[in-house]
């Protein structure tokens, strides 16, 4: 008797605080209203997304421009129709992509969107002007829609083909960059988006008809050095996501610690990323949070120019893998927010594999270098001086902790330093340094963007040959048969293998060694709901709204 | 004095004239240039090559210089290599935020700086002497970067009183037409008198924090020249003789000392202009200040030609222009100087 009495009021009990606490924090309903103030790091460079390369103007351009495709929200890897009603079917020979678009969507400027301007607009991109390539605006045009587009054509008002000119793995992930966002036609001509004379463009420059796509948010001004302002589209096509906000103005705040002080302050709402120290502040104010990314989409390296002695030497280039603490590195300068590299491309990225680098062993390092028979360790060690990088927030001090890893196994590093732009990045694209830091921010969540665009891949080089790039040297003709393969099959399984039999034959070789993955940190205010952060930082402010009076 | 005024603004022509000569020829020895700039991580050999060639960069020096001169005169200052905007309009609407910087922390250094310099003189080797020296050791000493986010953090993440960064509210509705904050408060139409109160003490508000970390360093050299200059005029012989003939303090202070004093200060304030403008690049860094000093490191950094030099230029123009002012002041200040 006692035990069913005290076992019913114990379930009564439970009921209750069940009932309790169900109660006390409903979710609230999203409000209406308010202007969004997000702290970047740099200002824009162009309001034309296909003029852009730098990830300020992407993130500023994805809340009011839209593609064929885009990324789920959430996702750096799966790929949801935007404007197209679904994924394209593709031919069998893997050559031709078509799209069913949406009917019904009109541009910010009343323009329809329909065949005819997505076909305007891959024209435009196919046939830009040469000084607009000269002046380095197209790079995206140039490596991704130049070499592989062979045609665009309109099969109906709602329908529309994409040839290319050979099979490709990454097209459709390519074609998820905000770059390749739909313009308006009318307002590519009011702005004349393609004029010869850059001068009189004033599309890409804040002026007529600026920044006009079909998104959720439209544009209002660009004060250049300033801020971006722009408002909610309440005419948005998708009715199940229009904007809560009115609008979003985008702010540049150079400084980390004073983006900070402006968030800790409520001058900002969000700053788009953060030094890892500061975020730590941030994350430990209670009027604050930090959204975690879940990941990154970045790369940071140790790298090496193998025409330079002694990373000629496969054994010298082990025993420097060997000898770096990159536990260490995490926990001083990522403040923890940030993963210890398996592979030349950040984790969960398409055809990842744990190669299984070298981990900390200063004995195994000292054991290579004496095998390796070379007596001159000594180099010049290269670090960027008056820049920041998401995956390389303090250069100096990770430099000097990683000098001192060096000497400690007995290398005899140089300290050598230069201006991020133009110097640093001039020399070492042009293999001048031994040894230097570098890493890579995505341009989309592939291995290929990481292991052939940015690294290893083999190119045209200034004597007119088809080779190793002079940045690493790293010949090995085997990796390049493996990605090149990999690029250019579009079965998926295929691809997978031919990107990890790449790094496979990297990690033998140790060209570079990997460090670390940072994940930037996303510090809001606590009002801030909604938010849906992204590793690759594509991230939409439609679905955020501000839970304050 | 007309004739003196005219002479030395036909004098600023040459000096001008060889500043560019030497800013062309410095600007382009950097090592380094605007095509490895724009090309970055794609630059090879042979894109500069062709960049070089298309920005002209190519053309022997004395060619580009004359060109560079011959489009001044036309009002052309070049345009960015970096983002293709026209100097000239870049600058027009970046230099008001500058001079509204540079003006407050003007206004604080000297509005501070000469009162305690008073107060210090008339305290020599006593203890208040002493903490006014400690004031102005602390301004010249402490970096400005640091000042200013320690001040963000006192006074707008703590206490809340003032505004960390930016010239104005990001959520106000001011649209700026001549850039300058302070005056378009006022220009807003269809804004109420309490709108646009509201808004000039908003950009007001928002000048305080930089304008203070902006003008640290001139306040302790106004201090301590004033400091300086009212000791060595109490001691002249008129001064002792106007004691001794009964005149107030606050007479002889005002009719003797400070019209005498103010001679060596006026020059230092004016010497200050120079040092205000190119402060103006850490403290528009930190607090997202949209003015021209940030913006001409940038383009130091990319080698954007045209913006530096065409910036350092007009800096040169508002240094003379500034110090001829402040050789008219003498005559006023002091009526036995005369300009021929």
């Amino acid at each position: 008797m006692k035990r069913t009495r005290s076992g019913a009021l114990l379930v009564a009990a439970a009921l209750l605080f069940g009932a309790c606490a169900a109660g006390a924090s409903p979710s609230p309903a999203p409000k209406q209203g308010g202007t969004f103030v997000v702290a970047m790091p740099s200002d824009i460079n162009r309001t034309d997304p296909a003029l852009i390369d730098d990830a300020t103007s992407s993130y500023v351009e994805t809340q009011a421009m839209e593609g064929l495709v885009g990324l789920k929200p959430g996702s750096a890897t799966e790929i949801i129709p935007i404007l197209a009603t679904a994924l394209p079917t593709v031919s069998a020979d893997a050559l031709t992509y078509t799209f069913t678009l949406r009917a019904g969507v009109k541009f910010h400027d009343g323009t329809d969107f329909n065949a005819d301007a997505v076909k305007f607009n891959y024209d435009r991109w196919l046939n830009i002007p040469a000084a607009y390539t000269k002046l380095e605006y197209t790079y995206y045009i140039d490596t991704v829609i130049k070499p592989n587009v062979e045609s665009v054509t309109v099969t109906s008002p709602t329908e529309i083909a994409i040839k290319l000119k050979a099979p490709n793995s990454a097209f459709l992930l390519t074609q998820t960059l905000i770059v390749f966002a739909i313009s308006s036609p009318t307002a590519l001509a009011l702005g004349k988006a393609s004029d010869p004379d850059f001068a009189n463009n004033t599309y890409a420059v804040g002026g007529a008809g600026a920044m006009t796509g079909t998104g959720p948010f439209k544009f209002k001004e660009w004060v250049a050095g300033d801020h971006v302002t722009l408002v909610k589209n309440a005419d948005y096509w998708d009715k199940a996501h229009v904007a809560y906000l009115d609008g979003i103005i985008f702010k540049a705040i150079k400084d980390s610690s004073a983006t900070l002080n402006a968030l800790q302050a409520g001058e900002i709402d969000f700053a788009q990323t953060m030094s890892p120290i500061d975020g730590k502040t941030a994350a430990a104010d209670p009027k604050l949070q930090v959204f975690d990314r879940g990941g990154s989409c970045n790369l940071f390296h140790l790298a090496m120019n193998q025409t330079h002695k002694p990373f000629d030497n496969p054994k010298i280039r082990q025993a420097v893998a060997y000898a770096i603490n990159k536990q260490s590195l995490i926990d001083t300068f990522y403040a923890g927010q940030a993963v210890v590299a398996h592979n030349w491309m950040p984790p969960g990225a398409f055809g990842d594999k744990d190669v299984k680098l070298p981990g900390y062993d200063v004995a195994k390092a000292k054991a290579l270098i004496a095998e390796s028979l070379v007596t001159d360790l000594s180099f010049d060690f290269w670090y960027p001086s008056d820049v920041s990088r998401p995956y390389m927030p303090d250069p100096k001090g990770e430099f000097e902790a990683l000098l001192r890893d060096l000497e400690a196994v007995g290398f005899k590093p140089n300290p050598k330093t230069a201006t991020w732009r133009p110097d640093y990045l001039a020399a070492e694209a042009g293999g001048q340094y031994p040894m230097w830091l570098i890493g890579w921010n995505c341009d989309w969540y592939g291995p290929d963007n990481f292991l052939n665009t940015a690294f290893f891949g083999y190119r045209n080089r200034s004597d007119n040959t088809f080779g190793p790039n002079e940045e690493y040297a790293e010949k090995n003709d085997a990796m390049w048969q493996a990605m090149d393969g990999a690029l250019k099959t579009a079965d998926t399984a295929k691809a997978a293998a031919g990107w990890q039999q790449a790094a496979d034959l990297l990690a033998a070789d140790m060209p570079t060694v990997p460090l670390l993955s940072s994940k930037p940190p996303a510090p809001a205010a606590k009002y801030v709901m909604g938010f849906v952060p992204n590793p690759a930082l594509t991230e939409y402010f439609n679905t955020v709204w501000l839970n304050k009076q | 004095m007309t004739k003196f005024i005219v002479r030395r603004l036909l004098a600023t022509i040459p000096v001008l004239f060889g500043l560019s000569i030497i800013l062309f020829a410095f600007i382009h020895f950097i090592p380094g240039d605007p095509a490895t700039a724009i090309l970055g991580q794609h630059a090879t050999a042979v894109r500069i090559a062709e960049m070089r060639t298309y920005l002209g960069l190519d053309r022997p020096l004395p060619e580009q210089y004359l060109k560079y001169v011959a489009g001044l005169f036309e009002g052309d200052f070049g345009t960015s290599f970096v983002n293709g905007q026209a100097v000239l309009t870049e600058f027009l609407r970046k230099f008001p935020a500058t001079v509204e910087l540079t003006v407050a922390a003007m206004i604080f250094a000297a509005g501070v700086g000469i009162p305690l310099g008073r107060f210090a003189a008339r305290h020599v080797q006593r203890w208040p002497d002493g903490g006014v020296t400690i004031i102005s050791l602390l301004g010249i000493s402490i970096p400005v970067f640091v000042l200013g986010l320690t001040l963000q953090y006192i006074f707008a993440v703590q206490l809340h009183w003032l505004p960390a960064s930016s010239r104005f509210e990001a959520r106000s509705a001011l649209e700026l037409q001549t850039n300058f904050v302070l005056i378009d408060a006022w220009l807003m139409p269809g804004w109420s008198i309490d709108q646009k109160v509201g808004a000039f003490i908003d950009g007001v508000r928002h000048l305080i924090l930089p304008a203070i970390a902006l003008g640290s360093i001139p306040l302790a050299i106004i201090t301590r020249i004033t400091r300086a200059s009212v000791i060595d005029v109490s001691n002249e012989d008129y001064v002792r003789t106007a004691r001794a003939k009964g005149l107030t303090e606050k007479r002889i202070d005002g009719r003797h000392i400070m019209r005498n004093a103010w001679l060596p200060v006026v020059t230092v304030i004016g010497l200050q202009v120079g040092g205000l403008l190119a402060g103006a690049v850490i403290t528009e860094t930190v607090f997202a200040w949209n003015g021209v000093g940030r913006w001409v490191v940038d383009a130091i950094g990319d080698r954007d030609y045209f913006i530096v030099q065409s910036t350092i230029l007009m800096f040169a123009l508002i240094f003379l222009v500034v110090n001829l002012l402040v050789d008219i002041g003498y005559a006023f200040l002091n009526p036995r100087i005369r300009y021929a």
